[in-house]
């Protein structure tokens, strides 16, 4: 691999006609580089073939040479202490050595070549100047972005920017940058500062996704006093971008690509429409509610009047309560959320209710609560109501967003010194952040508010404004009860109904606009709720491993994707500032569920979990009563299927009359899941939170290993299984010959020759990264171990622990694990049973 | 399986899954003891050689987590069994089965005057992370000869009586001798065979031979009978070299990489001395060593201690080798801390999990004991060793104080993430048998067998550290190990038990001269026996995905408690089970499949060589 690499440098032509992601980018990037006219040294001149690939509507900003080090690997060795170990140089480090200058230890770490803020994302291309990096073929396992390189981030990732003063001429710039650990001379950008003192020898990134990119400027020779100084070029750039005061300056609205969904197909409903509301209602068999939509209440539709209200343009009331009473109570309210029906469980159909708190104005007289509450309580089979008051139980916005920044600040640190700091009293650090306490505390009101549901009494959950903790609650809540919103379809339904159409702020919470405030701290509405409610989820998935289809790659991904500014999901506040940009701006609408926009199947095979049985037997439904965390006990068998809600399709333009149908729930009743909550019981995410910092990396082991594994098993029984269909003995995989003791049998030339044509493959060169083009694996990939015979005919490619984030180690056989994947899925992706009563026992 | 519906019922069914003790695979006399109370309706199973010390049938067990119970309580020479009146039919009873050997210290609380519920009776304080209290009523006079024989029983050896272990296994003998079970396969004492396991690393060879130099232990008594050692070291040459180390304990192969001559040796801290004596022998000896490996022209000393601990032994005439006296020699301290400290830590994690944890504060609590960071720094450690050896193709001399301790941990969990051998069940007995056993960890001393000296400064939890740190890298690797969790439960249970002669004595001379390979029965007899309750699921079908050289994460960030072993006590705080059935499942489901090819495999056959003797007994024709 290296040899293939060396021999081929990069070379912008054949990088231009490279096509597998994105569209073809109109209008060559080349014009808008050649403006920018570089004076290079002699051994920079390689750096224009560095060049980031563009999207559409997408500009450069600035540009400017640059070493990119890994933010706190490799561990200095040999000191007394034995500290996190300095073994963990990973290929990514190891494959940069070679490039770059001789002093080993200070440019081991670090990688040259261009780096570019856009309008879109800060980009930075690397140089290979020898040997490219001998994983290339592994990374294509690695999760790859249509949209992002694989040194690139959003500028909407961006948190904060810090400045590495030049420490005076005789340091290098690596030196400067590698010695702020210790110093002070770290500065944080503020993003009012328009201009910048002094010279800039190092940037530091710090991602809202915790990622910390760290680049160090080559400091200029006096012969060269023409040029300007790259590091504040760059800075300077991105306090203009980075930090943008409207909305409408967001990329989304450059990037006017028009969009195709491919979503009908799926099951996911966006609860865009009165029908989606009213086919949930039918689901849970919730009799005594109505669906109101805006645009059918005369009130909301006159100018004068809608002013008043923040409604979104669906939502759900009780029967008993007509539309113009309900205005009227909902103006007694903040953010005029009143009563909204989310959900309903169980044969008398008991309700999870959303409310948000009185006016401050109104406080003194609850006789409107009183009022709404009574409403609510009239839809209960039982008259029976419970009220879970939010706001005393759970962290404000504000608790959430100070937990966030502290342990930002754990994931994030500047230096291998601060990093064994921390590492000493590390848990300590994390109790302070009080991030796992609150995820224990919305565990357990979930819990709280799932068990009442259960009992059959109906449940409000109040809040201030009804828009935050509240979503959090009630979509756990839901995917406590509810297995159809621990499928892929039915989890990104459910973000949609509580998240979405419900109007979380979005845009205020994940800052996607800098709102500079001058009485209050910048982005003081700044808040990740909904990585609060990822995190709940992922604890889920730890605790019940085999419960849910998506697994933590889904949710990290899910996570990231928050910062694409070209998906809509995550971008609003309400629906009706949506709407708006779409007319006003013409803004193009791409729901972030539709994955395929950004990444390739592959990508898409590691978001559903190996151990998920998308139906259940009765013998498996007997093991799960022995289970600890889960007591069955349901009155009624589960329905075979939850068919009825994934066939409903978005697009359907009758409107559904409630009456026609039955009012029984359809959702299983025994399905249900009972977390541990306390902080005893729960764990740090490591994929989410520690991807980016390589010396935490288990090379082939953590989970990500253990789910190859568990892949391989699924993929063995397809292939012996297909082999049984069809009478064949062709493709048995080895772990058969391995139980057996024989050989694997000698492979026919035809699939040999096969595999030497994959082998011969062009390579193509993007980003300077060597990228196989994606193609189907040949059916059978493992001649080379059966030439070296049984001995490594099972030898599984080790993965990074945070895979497929982490960075790729050399020597993978991705070929191998296409294979694994491509099969395994065939099982995963059957409804049919395949493990049915009869074949286990 | 348990249902865990309730409290009552989790604790119930937990003592019967985590305590690994109690599963027996030979049970006798189940009905023969009944007479002597009524209820006992339903006894343990009673081990071979165990006899009924003491019975109580009005004692209340203060349990911390259900309140007190009401029961009887039973003391034999082997246990203390206490199990309550079941109040409810429904209730499942309390039932506390503790072997004596993991009782640390026995204590009367309350006096003849004493008041209030349950204030007069006993306290017993275990090795094992729990404190049992037993309340008796004053008026009966039972306390006595509960005190009495607990005492006697779980110190034998401070009442000048024998250790369990050897009353089983007579007994065993005996009724072994009538039914003959015991295979020799089975014998765990077999396990371990010095010369073939070396062998196996491929020593003798052109640079290394073996020795039984100290066949009678006459050189070094805590050095096993068999070294490896450089074959360019004599014997004379090895007797003056050993007095040079502190205790005589020389550097000696542990473990060599077959592939590049990469060599792990262990000794004890060379006898420096505050005027920095030199030694020509030893530092000649260092260079054999590195001689011995023809890939790297350097040798490295780790000194497991921290450095202010090495310089601070050079005061009672240890000390470390100097870079200048020893030639292409580095030294590197691994900041692991002495024996004291890790008691010391332990304790607070005692205290932060027993019995019950306070969710709040919980985090802080584990930090402040400070145990992960010991851990971090044991694994750090080892990892550093594999850099050197597996990366760097660099010999490594290993050595501490006294090289018994920190020495054995760090050997020990090196060749664990070396060599894959080690990750298999018996590989694991064997890397035990070795590194701890034969090298002489003072298990005797530092777990204080049937010894009443409960504050004795020569106990710390030194081998509970190593099996632990093992525990950490299986939670990195899940499918590189051979074994599971509840295998290094039962080895830590046993540590204590003293039901079998595996970790009684210091040393190897002292086992031999005890005779313990016929005495006592091995707990590996015991484990290999039984073998499924003891394989990980993952393994045997991945054995080959296996990384062959672990490099575990050593931080505090990655390194976690072993909570189900320190928090195992409390019915509370089971651990979820991730999620083993569905592979489970799937992996009986693979083996069926299994079956059905080579069904249609032989059918395939049939029909192809029928085909080829229609066609043979048509051809003759032509």
């Amino acid at each position: 691999m290296m040899a293939t690499g060396s021999s081929e440098m990069p070379d912008h032509r054949k990088r231009n006609t490279f096509t597998s992601y994105v569209a073809p980018i109109p209008g060559d990037s080349r014009a808008t580089m050649d403006t920018n006219e570089w004076c290079l040294p002699s051994d920079l001149r390689d750096v224009h073939l560095a060049k980031p690939r563009l999207l559409a509507g997408e500009q450069i900003v600035a540009s400017a040479p640059a070493y990119m080090y890994s933010p706190i690997a490799p561990m200095d060795s040999g000191s007394g202490s034995g500290s996190a170990n300095p073994s963990q140089s990973n290929g990514y480090n190891s494959n940069n050595q070679s490039s770059s200058s001789s002093s080993s230890n200070s440019s081991r770490a670090s990688t040259f070549g261009l780096l570019s803020v856009t309008n879109f994302k800060l980009a930075f291309v690397p140089l290979h100047t020898r040997g490219l990096t001998p994983s290339a073929a592994a990374s294509d396992l690695y999760q790859e972005n249509v949209y992002l390189g694989r040194n690139e981030i959003t500028l909407n990732n961006i948190d904060q920017i810090y400045t590495v003063a030049e420490l005076g001429r005789a340091a290098s710039a690596l030196q400067a940058a590698r010695m702020t650990g210790s110093s002070s001379r770290r500065k944080k950008l503020e993003p009012t500062r328009q201009h910048i003192n002094g010279r800039i020898a190092a940037l530091h990134i710090v991602c809202k996704n915790f990622r910390l990119l760290k680049f160090a400027f080559q400091q200029q020779d006096l012969k060269l006093s023409g040029a300007s100084d790259y590091g504040k070029l760059i800075a300077s750039a991105l306090v203009r971008f980075a930090y943008p005061t409207r909305h409408d300056l967001s990329f989304a609205y450059a990037h006017n690509e028009p969009y195709y969904s491919t979503l009908n197909s799926s099951g996911v409903c966006m609860f865009a429409s009165k029908n989606d509301w009213t086919r949930e209602l039918i689901r849970c068999g919730a009799s005594e509610w109505q669906v109101i939509s805006a645009t059918s209440v005369p009130q909301l539709q006159n100018r004068l009047q809608a002013g008043k209200y923040t409604l979104p343009p669906h939502f759900v009331i009780p029967k008993s309560c007509d539309v113009e009473r309900f205005l009227q109570l909902s103006l007694a309210f903040c953010d005029s959320r009143a009563a909204f029906w989310v959900y309903s469980y169980g044969n008398s159909a008991a309700s999870l209710v959303r409310l948000a708190e009185l006016q401050p104005a109104s406080q003194q007289d609850s006789k409107m609560e009183n009022i709404m509450l009574e409403l609510v309580r009239k839809c209960d089979e039982r008259k029976q109501l419970r009220l879970l008051h939010l706001t005393d139980e759970l962290p404000s916005v504000q608790d959430v967003q100070r937990a966030h920044r502290k342990l930002q600040r754990l994931c994030t640190p500047e230096s291998p010194a601060q990093f064994m700091l921390q590492d000493d009293k590390f848990l300590a650090l994390l109790d302070k952040t009080n991030w796992l306490m609150y995820v224990s505390l919305c565990l357990r009101q979930a819990n709280v508010a799932a068990s009442t549901l259960r009992a059959n009494i109906s449940c409000v959950l109040q809040e201030s404004n009804g828009r935050d903790l509240c979503c959090v609650i009630s979509s756990l809540t839901q995917l406590l009860l509810d297995p159809h919103f621990r499928t892929i379809d039915g989890f990104q339904s459910l973000v949609q109904k509580d998240w979405v159409a419900l109007e979380h702020p979005f845009q205020r919470r994940l800052a996607h606009v800098y709102t500079c405030n001058s009485e209050q701290s910048p982005c003081s509405e700044q808040s990740p709720v909904f990585l609060l409610f990822l995190d709940c989820v992922w604890q889920l998935t730890q605790q019940f491993p085999d419960e849910f289809e998506f697994t933590q790659t889904y949710l990290t991904t899910l996570w990231d994707a928050c910062f694409m500014p070209i998906f809509d999901t995550f971008q609003f506040d309400s629906q009706a500032q949506r709407a708006r940009a779409v007319n006003d701006c013409k803004l193009v609408l791409r729901p972030v569920w539709d994955w395929s926009e950004q990444f390739c199947d592959k990508d898409k095979l590691f978001f559903t979990n190996p151990l998920y049985q998308r139906q259940r037997s009765d013998y498996a439904a007997a093991l799960h009563n022995q289970r600890r965390s889960v007591a069955v006990t349901g009155q009624k068998l589960a329905k075979p299927t939850s068919a009825t809600s994934s066939s409903a399709s978005p697009a359907s333009r009758y409107t559904i009359n409630p009456q026609l149908f039955a009012t029984q729930t359809t959702v299983p009743q025994d399905r249900y899941l009972q977390p541990a909550h306390r902080i005893f019981d729960l764990a740090v995410w490591q994929q989410c939170y520690y991807r980016w910092l390589p010396v935490l990396d288990i090379r082939g082991g953590g989970q990500p290993q253990l789910e190859l594994c568990q892949r391989l098993l699924l993929s063995n029984i397809a292939k012996m299984q297909r082999c049984l269909e069809l009478q064949s003995l062709d493709d048995l995989p080895d772990a058969y010959y391995e139980a057996v003791g024989e050989p694997r049998p000698y492979i026919n030339h035809n699939q040999q020759q096969q595999q030497q044509q994959h082998e011969e493959e062009i390579a193509e060169y993007v980003d300077g990264v060597e990228r196989r083009r994606k193609s189907m694996p040949c059916a059978n990939s493992s001649s080379a171990a059966a030439a070296n015979g049984l001995s490594a005919a099972l030898q599984l490619s080790s993965l990074s622990s945070f895979f497929p984030f982490g960075s790729p180690i050399a020597g993978d056989a991705p070929h191998e694990l296409y294979d694994i994947l491509s099969t395994s899925s065939e099982l995963l992706l059957d409804t049919s049973s395949i493990l049915d009563k009869s074949s286990i026992m | 399986m348990e249902t865990g519906a309730n409290i009552a019922d989790k604790l119930a069914s937990k003592t019967a899954s985590s305590n690994s003790l109690d599963s027996s695979s030979k049970s006798s006399s189940l009905g023969s003891k009944q007479e002597n109370g009524v209820l006992r309706d339903t006894p343990f199973a009673y081990l071979d050689g165990e006899e009924d010390q003491d019975q109580k049938n009005d004692v209340t067990y203060v349990c911390p987590y259900r309140g007190p119970v009401f029961g009887a309580l039973t003391i034999t020479n082997y246990r203390l069994y206490f199990r309550s009146l079941p109040l409810r039919d429904q209730d499942p009873p309390v039932v506390v089965d503790v072997p004596l050997g993991v009782i640390a210290r026995v204590e009367k609380i309350g006096g003849a005057t004493s008041r209030g519920e349950n204030s007069y009776g006993i306290e017993i304080f275990c090795k094992d992370m729990r404190n049992l209290r037993f309340a008796h009523k004053q008026q009966n006079h039972s306390r006595r000869t509960v005190f009495e024989k607990l005492q006697a029983n779980a110190f034998p050896l401070s009442y000048s009586g024998k250790l369990f272990a050897f009353a089983h296994a007579s007994a065993a003998v005996q009724s072994s001798a009538a039914s003959a079970t015991v295979s020799a396969s089975w014998d765990g004492w077999a396990v371990y065979e010095p010369l073939a396991e070396l062998r196996r690393l491929g020593v003798p060879n052109d640079m290394w031979r073996a020795t039984k130099l100290n066949e009678s232990y006459g050189i070094c008594d805590s050095y096993p009978a068999v070294w490896a050692v450089p074959k360019a070291a004599s014997d004379d040459f090895l007797r003056r070299v050993a007095q040079f180390r502190s205790r005589c304990r020389l550097p000696v192969l542990s473990w060599m990489n077959p592939r590049t001559q990469a060599t792990i040796t262990r000794c004890s801290q060379p006898l420096v001395g505050v005027s920095g004596k030199r030694n020509a022998d030893d530092e000649t000896y260092l260079s054999y060593i590195m001689e011995a490996n023809a890939q790297s022209d350097k040798l490295t000393i780790m000194d497991a201690r921290p450095s202010a601990n090495a310089i601070a032994n050079k005061a009672k005439g240890g000390g470390y080798e100097s870079e200048d006296a020893y030639k292409n020699v580095e030294i590197n301290f691994l900041d692991i801390h002495n024996i004291h400290v890790m008691r010391e830590s332990l304790r607070k994690v005692k205290e932060a999990c027993y019995p019950t944890t306070d969710d709040s504060k919980w985090q802080t609590a584990i930090d402040s004991t400070l145990w992960l960071k010991h851990i971090r720094c044991i694994l750090a450690g080892a990892v550093r060793i594999v850099d050197k050896v597996e990366t760097m193709s660099t010999s490594v001399v290993v050595h501490c104080s006294d090289g018994w301790d920190r020495t054995a941990q760090l050997t020990a969990l090196s060749m664990l993430l070396l060599d894959p051998h080690y990750r298999t069940v018996r590989g694991f007995e064997v890397l035990i048998e070795k590194e701890w056993l034969s090298f002489g960890h003072k298990f005797q001393q530092r777990i204080g067998h049937g010894d009443n000296k409960h504050s004795d400064a020569d106990r710390s939890p030194v081998f509970l550290q190593f099996i632990d740190s093992v525990w950490q890298v299986s939670q990195q690797f899940t499918h590189a190990f051979e074994f599971n969790e509840h295998f290094l439960i039962t080895i830590v249970d046993h540590l204590y038990s003293c039901r079998f002669g595996t970790f009684l004595c210091n040393t190897e001379a002292e086992r031999v001269a005890e005779d313990l390979k016929h005495k006592t029965i091995s707990l590996w007899t015991h484990i290999n026996s039984s073998l499924d309750q003891y394989l990980n699921p993952l393994f045997p079908s991945f054995t080959r995905g296996a990384e062959p050289v672990l490099r575990p994460c050593a931080s505090v960030r990655i390194v976690r408690l072993w909570k189900g072993l320190y928090c195992r006590w409390n019915p509370g705080l089971c651990a979820p089970q991730h999620g083993c059935q569905r592979t489970r499942e799937l992996l009986s489901k693979q083996d069926q499949l299994f079956k059905h090819v080579n069904e249609l495999r032989l059918k395939l056959t049939n029909r192809s060589s029928n085909m080829q003797t229609t066609t043979r007994l048509a051809s003759p024709m032509h």
